[in-house]
């Protein structure tokens, strides 16, 4: 699946006429041609390598970037093969962040650009507060010329066009870009359909398209997950910023299976294209030094008059992934719902088996609670392209508990990775497996149902895991796998019989964490994603004084005001007096 | 015309404006000497000065209090960088307003002069004051009632301790070290000498270049998804966890440690700490299940040649100059 395109028709034309002039005509001619037509792109040569600054380049190439990069910039340096994704591959000229047209070499400052912003979601971190602006400068004419199949300063074949991006039509402003027009977004998804993103992004943008998807150099790649823009490649602390999907739908990802579609959409489209991908993005402040969400480290249970639905369509469970600090739900049914609290997930690179790359960034938890069945609910979401359909590796998700909360000092915890020797902790796992599901097979849009089972397990460390000897009380009471996002629903009473079982008081903090196993990644045991520890806790009811307090307060207040100015007249007339003089105690 | 109100002004205008159209040209890209936030702040403050000069405005205590409290708002909010978290800039907030509180109450003179106004709106000299004071306060009273029954959780406040008392030997692989003399094998000659030799490309000419070489094969294999590319905390995975992984470019980490300090955390890692550095709820791996004691010297040794700092030493023979800063 190679959609690059080939080089313009009147390249191959001056190429074989190798003349100069005429070349030198056609591009004036072409230039003017151009100028004419709306929504222009111009031609130019790609900036040649500035010579003197090598020896600089070198010295800051191989000092910060050889790790990843390689001795000669082949993209195989010492951490390569533990990324995912892979550093670049400098060798045949094949860069992501351009201004120019798809499969042509970038502009000087679009590496610039890259070296300075980093490319969020991978291992490439920003180099602009780091390194010197005269370092940048040099380390890309060094990076040049360790292209070797492409050459820069080759002016006769190498001529580029820088794309034409067009202006925000809505004057968004960052740092959330909100305020785009509904109807834009919804024209937006229609060119999404018309345009077949869905085969490659999924229905809902979270990359489940296509399993199958390989780079030029046959390693495997997956499509960008619209609805975590802060991995976006080049939108380095600007991640709803719609212009950086306006950029790639023009000039497609060099490298990748990502084309372009300059021809295909008209610029004002692709806008609107970027309008709907950059609405999928739930709305989070976004941490300035990482580029991720911050993440939300107090789980609220919220109190549930009656009993809590079992099932996650109800509307009880309905809550945007959007902050509702920084944009309020319409909906008035869904303002009272508990809060979707981010969890940020890692690899588990600490302990045993090592896990360098997960398949799952964050998960979503939204909780409730019920006096009256004495239970809580635990509703985890997390995004997956796809499903394992091995038996022997099911997908699996767990909430971890310290074991014997109540035994616990102070802000003592036991070992977050599945427990210590002393500290024993209580897993809560669920295994699924989806019904009639296959990864390379066009997605159900209702979703698959899952083949759950629990496994209650206590950890007194990495390698002391077994299954609790007591009856397990943990269900879960409804699942489900719908474009790429798997849902599952944890209940637990709150107080239970076992010895391991995590006794959930209300009103307290509880030490929670998370993990997560990518089945048909063969994750197992101790390879997986996993969180730190957070807290969550129970909370209580409204309290009636809510309503009665705050008057009250307020008349004191009056009251006291009123003694306040007496007071300060009396005190005035007792100067005017002379009965007390000013700034001297009175005897 | 009112003076306060002309030095209110001018305080207003001249701050929008500064922040608005001359911040900009004192922050370009790359800092210079002269055009930076810091001497923007300085200009700004050295034209309110000189403006109240030229007009001869002498605001009440209490306008001065109030301009001298947010200058420092400002300084803190704006100016500071990179930005401070917002535990730190309460804090910060504090001492200044205790600052500018003893500023004020220095004499009794003054502590009246500021106190005046406000007596002035009591007594309802300022009428208008006096009315609006005086309903706002009571609703907002009831509106603190309010936010402080409603059921509101934040995440409790844990504090551990970073760097941790080293035990007085550590046992790696079989092996007791006493961490006081115990010194980096890997270390034979002075790192000074290598700042501009290539990893890789002079692995074979320099011994010294061959260990660094290995040491960042290493890192660049296991630690950097935590302690990044850079070395300054911020790597991939750092984000994740809590506490964060440590900054290895701040001068308050390496640079103020021995190597056999670093060697004993690297080796034992987060299970390895006491109790007061939440040994549970670290990521850091005990590297001496996936590393072998070279490689873990060679590591450190690596992170000291990346970032330029020196290791701290005892004033032992082959101490270098400069190397005890950090205190």
């Amino acid at each position: 699946m190679n959609f690059r395109l080939l080089k313009p028709k009147h390249m191959e034309m001056t190429m074989t006429m190798n003349n100069n002039y005429i070349k030198r005509l056609i591009f004036s001619f072409l230039a003017v041609a151009l100028i004419a037509v709306p929504s222009t792109v111009f031609a130019a040569v790609p900036d040649g390598v500035k010579k003197d600054l090598l020896e600089k380049g070198k010295k800051v190439y191989f000092k910060r970037c050889v790790w990843c990069h390689g001795i000669e910039g082949g993209g195989d340096g010492p951490s390569a093969d533990r990324l995912f994704t892979r550093p670049r591959n400098f060798i045949q000229g094949t860069f992501k962040i351009r201004t120019t047209d798809s499969g042509e070499l970038p502009m000087e400052a679009d590496l610039i650009t890259t070296v300075r912003n980093g490319l969020q979601g991978s291992a490439m971190p920003a180099w602009g507060e780091f390194l010197a602006e005269d370092e940048i400068l040099a380390v890309v004419e060094f990076v040049k010329t360790l292209v070797q199949d492409r050459d820069f300063d080759d002016t006769e074949d190498e001529e580029v066009f820088v794309q034409d991006f067009g202006t925000n039509p809505w004057g968004t402003k960052g740092p959330y870009h909100l305020g785009v027009p509904q109807a834009d977004i919804d024209a937006g998804k229609e060119i999404f359909t018309k345009n077949k993103c869905f085969e490659c992004h999924g229905g809902e943008g979270r990359g489940d398209g296509n399993p199958t998807m390989k780079d030029d150099w046959g390693f495997p790649i997956v499509a960008a997950d619209w609805q975590q823009c802060w991995n976006f490649r080049g939108a380095r602390r600007d991640p709803f910023n719609p212009f950086h999907i306006v950029r790639t739908i023009s000039t497609g990802m060099n490298g990748t299976p990502m084309p372009n579609f300059k021809d295909q959409i008209i610029v004002e489209d692709r806008w609107k294209i970027a309008a709907f991908v950059n609405s999928l993005c739930p709305r989070k402040k976004i941490d300035l030094l990482t580029n991720k969400p911050i993440p939300d480290f107090l789980i609220q249970s919220v109190y549930t008059e009656g009993k809590v639905s079992p099932k996650i369509d109800d509307p009880s469970w309905q809550s945007p992934d959007t902050d509702d600090r920084i944009d309020a739900p319409t909906d008035d049914a869904i303002l009272e719902n508990p809060k979707r609290h981010y969890i940020a997930m890692a690899g588990q690179i600490t302990r045993g088996k090592r896990n360098f790359d997960p398949k799952t960034d964050n998960l979503w938890v939204t909780t409730r609670w019920s006096e009256e069945e004495q239970a809580v609910y635990y509703l985890v979401e997390y995004h997956l392209r796809f499903l394992s359909d091995d038996p022997e590796y099911p997908d699996s998700v767990a909430i971890q508990w310290p074991a014997k909360l109540q035994e616990l000092y102070g802000a003592e915890k036991p070992y977050f990775i599945l427990g210590d020797a002393k500290k024993p902790v209580d897993l809560w796992k669920a295994n699924f497996m989806p019904k009639d599901y296959s990864a390379t097979a066009a997605p159900k849009p209702e979703g698959y149902q899952l083949d759950v089972s629990v496994e209650e397990l206590v950890g007194y460390g990495f390698d002391a895991l077994s299954a609790k000897e007591s009856e397990g009380k943990v269900e879960i009471v409804d699942s489900i796998y719908k474009q790429g996002r798997v849902k599952i629903l944890f209940k637990r009473s709150l107080a239970t019989e076992g010895e391991f079982d995590v006794q959930i008081p209300t009103e307290q903090f509880i030490p929670v964490a998370f993990m997560q196993w990518a089945g048909r990644d063969k994750e197992k045991d101790e390879v997986m994603a996993i969180s730190t520890w957070y807290y969550t806790i129970l909370k209580p009811a409204l309290p009636d004084s809510l309503y009665y307090m705050p008057p009250i307060m307020a008349a004191v207040f009056v009251c006291f005001q009123g003694w306040v100015i007496w007071m300060t007249k009396r005190t005035r007339k007792m100067y005017d007096e002379g009965k007390v003089r000013r700034d001297e105690l009175p005897k | 015309m009112n003076k306060n109100l002309v030095s209110f002004l001018v305080f207003v205008v001249g701050l929008a404006v500064f922040h608005n159209a001359i911040f900009p040209i004192f922050t370009p890209k790359p800092i210079g000497w002269i055009l930076n936030r810091y001497v923007y702040y300085l200009v700004f403050v050295a034209f309110l000065i000189i403006t109240h000069f030229v007009l001869r405005l002498k605001p009440s205590i209490a306008m001065k209090a109030l301009f001298v409290w947010f200058l420092g708002y400002y300084f803190y909010d704006a100016i500071l960088f990179p930005p401070i978290p917002w535990t730190l800039f309460i804090t910060y907030m504090v001492m200044w307003s205790i600052g500018v509180f003893l500023y004020i109450s220095q004499d009794t003179d003054s502590f009246r002069e500021f106190r005046e106004p406000i007596v002035k709106t009591i007594v309802g000299e300022y009428k208008l004051a006096q009315i609006v004071v005086m309903i706002a306060m009571p609703i907002l009273v009831g509106f603190a009632t309010y936010k402080s029954i409603y059921p509101a959780y934040q995440e409790p406040v844990e504090l551990r301790t970073v760097h941790p008392a080293p035990p007085a030997t550590t046992k790696v692989h079989g092996i007791t070290y006493p961490l006081e003399s115990t010194n980096n094998p890997f270390r034979i000659d002075e790192q000074d000498k290598y700042k501009d030799s290539f990893p890789f490309l002079d692995a074979d000419k320099q011994e010294y270049m061959k260990y660094v070489t290995e040491g960042g094969t290493i890192f660049f294999q296991n630690c950097h998804y935590c302690h990044g590319d850079q070395l300054n905390g911020i790597g991939m995975f750092s984000h994740v966890f809590n506490p964060t992984p440590a900054n290895f470019i701040d001068p308050g980490t390496i640079a103020m440690l021995q190597e056999s300090f670093l060697f004993w955390r690297v080796a034992k890692g987060g299970p390895g700490l006491p109790n007061e550095s939440t040994p549970w709820s670290s990521s850091m791996p005990p590297w001496e299940e996936h590393l072998k004691t070279d490689e873990i010297w060679k590591v450190v040794l690596f992170e000291f040649w990346y970032t330029g700092h020196h290791p701290r030493t005892f004033g032992t023979e082959g101490s270098i100059a400069g190397s005890e800063g950090g205190e």
